[in-house]
């Protein structure tokens, strides 16, 4: 209770013009341990977010593998790509390509084995913390160079360890800059033997 | 053939915002630092007694807030086809339970769930599952018989959910008196002990004698 009269009481102080130094200090200290608590409240959604993925570039003609970090917060697990159960919904990845460059194959790691308190005597194939999914592609011979943006979806399922979250997406977004293929190497036509001397 | 896409100066990853990278210094004349801290102050307090209020839970992990409500009518369909209107269970203690197939949880609840149904049925428990899958029906149907379940499954609709709170997350358990009214809900996987406490709570309750009293309140619109 005297924590709320503190704060009232701070507030009146502030909206009066009368707020001193000690009373912004207070303020502050108030402001992160309320905003904390709210977050803490809050919190409890899982989330699942994606780091920024550095600029790939890739010749024409080539396939090339960008990997995608993504990370689980805390005290929260998804199923791997390949869960151990028929009934539980796996990780996915999809990704909508461009004309003319091809998606390659999608290189999930492999989940971790885990048993929960809620399966004792089974394990899941989960990802938790850091992991990362590598996506090959493959611009064609046809593609004009320069800079394309691959946009798509992540499909995870989350738990914590005493309840589970309904499936999400999470948007994706990639950049990749497609160059000119390398030259080939040069090709000497046959020489006829009087040539050399 | 493909032309290169010129992605805005802000194009990049959704959900990774570059604002934190620069800010524009404040116009002269602009907002009052201390007003901004004020509103983050009255917004952060909102939120936290918002959430306390929202999940506010007792010692034994169940919501206050949610007892003595009469629960939402529906009528949702079992897997077996029928038809089943929650408040045509009015007399019984009614074990009202969100779950999914996809939910690990769960799982370990429903052998509890079946022991307590045949421990409690002759006193008057309807243990009720209300499966909130995606999945069809006959995937849910596959699953509840894989666990030997002896009690209704209904197959949920959104509507239901929101009715019940919005089930943020599975299982979420509601215990209604033979009255209709909630007494008692559990979040998350807890123990048997509780669950089985829960249950005689609900099984002492007497049932509504008045005619007034015992209307239910109009079903949820259950469409998904």
């Amino acid at each position: 209770m005297l924590y709320y009269l503190a704060v009232g009481r701070t507030i009146v102080a502030m909206l009066s013009g009368m707020m001193t130094t000690k009373n912004k200090s207070l303020l502050a200290v108030l402001l992160v341990s309320l905003t904390g608590s709210a977050w803490a409240q809050l919190g409890r959604q899982p989330s699942v977010t994606m780091a920024s993925v550095p600029l790939t570039t890739t010749p024409r003609a080539t396939e090339t593998q960008v990997p995608l970090d993504f990370r689980v917060g805390a005290d929260f697990h998804i199923n791997s790509n390949t869960p151990k159960s028929e009934f539980l919904i796996p990780t996915t990845l999809s990704i909508d390509v461009p004309t003319d460059i091809v998606l390659g194959r999608i290189a999930y790691p492999p989940g971790q084995d885990l048993k929960f308190p809620f399966s004792p005597d089974e394990t899941l194939n989960v990802y938790s913390g850091d992991f990362t999914i590598k996506v090959a592609v493959h611009p064609l011979h046809s593609v004009v160079p320069g800079k394309y943006v691959m946009h798509g979806t992540l499909r995870y399922q989350a738990c914590d360890n005493a309840q589970c979250f309904p499936p999400k997406t999470l948007p994706v977004s990639f950049e990749v800059k497609v160059v000119k293929e390398p030259p080939a190497p040069r090709h000497n036509p046959a020489q006829s033997p009087h040539a050399h001397n | 053939m493909s032309t290169p896409e010129v992605p805005a100066p802000n194009s990049g990853n959704p959900g990774l915002s570059n604002s934190g990278l620069s800010s524009p210094p404040p116009a002269p004349g602009g907002r009052n630092p201390l007003a901004l801290v004020v509103a983050a102050v009255i917004i952060a307090g909102m939120l936290y007694f918002g959430f306390h209020a929202a999940r506010r839970t007792g010692a034994n992990g169940t919501t206050s807030t949610a007892k003595s409500s009469v629960a939402p009518d529906f009528t949702l369909e079992s897997l077996d086809g029928k038809s089943v209107r929650l408040s045509d269970l009015r007399g019984k203690a009614v074990l009202l339970n969100f779950w999914a197939t996809w939910c690990g949880p769960c799982k370990i609840e429903m052998p509890w769930f079946v022991e307590l149904q045949n421990q409690y049925g002759p006193q008057g428990l309807q243990i009720i599952g209300v499966a909130m899958d995606e999945s069809g029906k006959d995937d849910i149907a596959k699953f509840a018989k894989e666990m030997g379940v002896n009690y209704p499954v209904l197959l949920g609709k959104e509507a239901v959910g929101e009715a019940y709170g919005g089930v943020p997350a599975l299982p979420e358990t509601f215990f209604i008196s033979r009255d209709g009214k909630i007494i008692d809900r559990i979040i998350g996987l807890k123990g048997r002990e509780e669950i089985e406490d829960s249950i005689k709570k609900a099984l002492e309750t007497q049932p509504v004698t008045s005619q007034v009293e015992a209307t239910p309140a109009p079903p949820v619109q259950a469409q998904k």
